[in-house]
């Protein structure tokens, strides 16, 4: 059993890790072959050399990045819930304001980006607001469907024991809702990510969003791949630190043996 | 502990829909009522309304002289429905003692008193599972033990075994048997199964088919406690058959 176990956990991690490495010498010997010049697609060699090269810049750019990306993340998704909330318990506000909240959603985060930026300025905070609101919807639904979404039958238990609608909410609600929660905070993992690089594009001296930029001005497109791979990097781990963070609160759900 | 139940004269409409055509009922101290009657009879509402869940269209319930609603905050109220209806973040337990929970009642709480209803309900070492992890037959056990803890003086059970299958449905019932000798509450139970309500009750409540109404109460004089033996006796069988009869008439 045990056995198995660690075997299943080798094939989990090898079997991606393996293709990768053969995704990236296909990329390396096409590259070679065909003498794709280095500033329309690097190899994989070229763009490893870089990262290691920039080494504590790259670290630091990617720092401000996912600060920014972490920061509108945690406020939207307080600020989502506490809404979320409210809409669960008043069907007259969450009729009232549900349509202007999906019309803010589907407007694109590009078209904002300027308008943030002329009025937060461009430092930080621009960005953790675009941040913010990219990854503010996801949560809204989700966290409303999962507060509204309870057992009917449990609401006659509650209510045959004359619990309060506080008690309601902490007892049955909230715990309800914590599935529906991670599913969308771990969407919004990645939004926000976008989010604070769309705000670094349109102005900033900092941030993964500002390499990427700078790098295609000046043709590095070494540094340019090396800066999305930061982004796609943090944005994994980002990812896993919500999935880990669901894992250990979820516990019920998980099954009992794999 | 438990209470007289007082039903006067109730009728209720959804609509243009009656399902409850004046009902009025008397139920004892103590006493084991079950009401058999075909699907859509009202039962379910009758049950919902002396809980206080939903209003009736007009007559009143009194639980020893007191409304459903002035009742409920005392915890002299339990439902048992269909559904075990534990919630599944919450280890067997924790949904066990969720009821004292929310009266805030510490009185009851003792872990000798959890562990003696755990024990009744043959549910010991199984006190840190999940539902998830429990099978049908225990599930609905939890959900016994759960509202037996805090002795509600009265017990609504709404088809608690309608969900499991036959051999573990004739356990739950001598279980329940067993935690009602030793509680004592007033119980009344809804079921589909006139074999069931006959092995269970001090009295079967007929009911007709929609708009209902009460059509009969059947007497069951049999000894208890009652065991699988009951079963095998002649007037158990009288009984039922003198019911079917009843059912079927109108």
């Amino acid at each position: 059993m045990d056995q198995r176990k660690i075997k299943n956990q080798v094939a989990n991690i090898g079997t991606p890790v393996a293709f990768f490495i053969v995704a990236c010498s296909i990329w390396e010997i096409v590259v070679r072959a065909f003498q794709i010049p280095l500033y329309i697609l690097p190899p994989p060699s070229a763009i490893f050399l870089e990262i290691i090269h920039q080494n504590i810049y790259l670290l630091e750019h990617t720092a401000v990045t996912l600060l920014e990306a972490a920061t509108g993340f945690a406020i939207a998704n307080l600020l989502a819930f506490g809404i979320a909330a409210i809409f669960a318990h008043s069907p007259f506000l969450e009729k009232g304001l549900y349509p202007y909240a999906i019309a803010l959603k589907t407007t694109p985060i590009v078209a904002l980006a300027p308008l943030l930026v002329l009025w937060f300025g461009t430092d930080i905070r621009s960005k953790i607001v675009a941040a913010g609101l990219i990854s503010f919807f996801p949560v809204l639904v989700n966290a409303t469907r999962g507060l509204r979404t309870v057992d009917e039958e449990a609401l006659d238990l509650f209510e045959s024991l004359a619990a309060t609608k506080w008690q309601v909410f902490r007892l049955l609600r909230f715990p309800n809702s914590l599935p529906y929660l991670f599913s969308a905070l771990k969407v919004s993992t990645s939004l926000s990510i976008v989010g604070a690089i769309v705000g670094e594009f349109v102005g900033a001296n900092k941030g993964l969003g500002y390499l990427i930029l700078i790098s295609s001005y000046h043709l590095e497109t070494p540094a340019m791949f090396a800066a999305i791979v930061a982004a796609a990097l943090g944005g994994v781990a980002f990812f896993g630190l919500v999935t880990w963070a669901e894992r250990r609160i979820l516990v019920w759900q998980e099954p009992n043996e794999e | 502990m438990s209470l007289t139940l007082e039903v006067e004269d109730l009728t209720k409409s959804f609509g243009r829909l009656q399902v409850l055509n004046h009902v009025s009922l008397a139920v004892a101290k103590g006493e084991f009522v079950s009401i058999v009657g075909p699907s859509g009879c009202g039962k379910t509402t009758l049950l919902k309304i002396i809980g206080g869940l939903v209003m009736p269209t007009s007559g009143v319930v009194l639980l020893d002289g007191l409304s459903p609603i002035q009742r409920r905050k005392e915890g002299y109220l339990g439902f048992v429905f269909q559904k075990p209806v534990l919630l599944p973040w919450r280890r067997l337990e924790e949904n066990v003692r969720l009821p004292l929970e929310i009266l805030d009642n510490r009185d009851y709480s003792s872990d000798d008193r959890v562990a003696k209803v755990l024990d009744l309900l043959g549910l010991s070492g199984f006190q840190g599972a999940y539902p998830r992890q429990l099978s049908g037959g225990m599930q609905q056990r939890a959900a016994l033990a759960r509202v037996f803890l805090y002795e509600p003086a009265l017990l609504l059970m709404d088809e608690p075994f309608g969900a499991v299958d036959e051999i573990t449905r004739s356990r739950l019932n001598f279980k329940l048997l067993k935690v009602w000798e030793e509680y004592h509450s007033t119980i009344l139970f809804v079921t589909h199964s006139i074999e069931e309500a006959i092995l269970l009750s001090d009295r079967v409540v007929v009911f007709s088919p929609r708009p209902g109404k009460i059509q009969d109460i059947v007497t069951v004089k049999l000894n208890r406690p009652r065991s699988p033996e009951t079963l095998e006796l002649n007037e158990f069988h009288d009984l039922v058959r003198w019911t079917r009869e009843k059912l079927k008439i109108r």
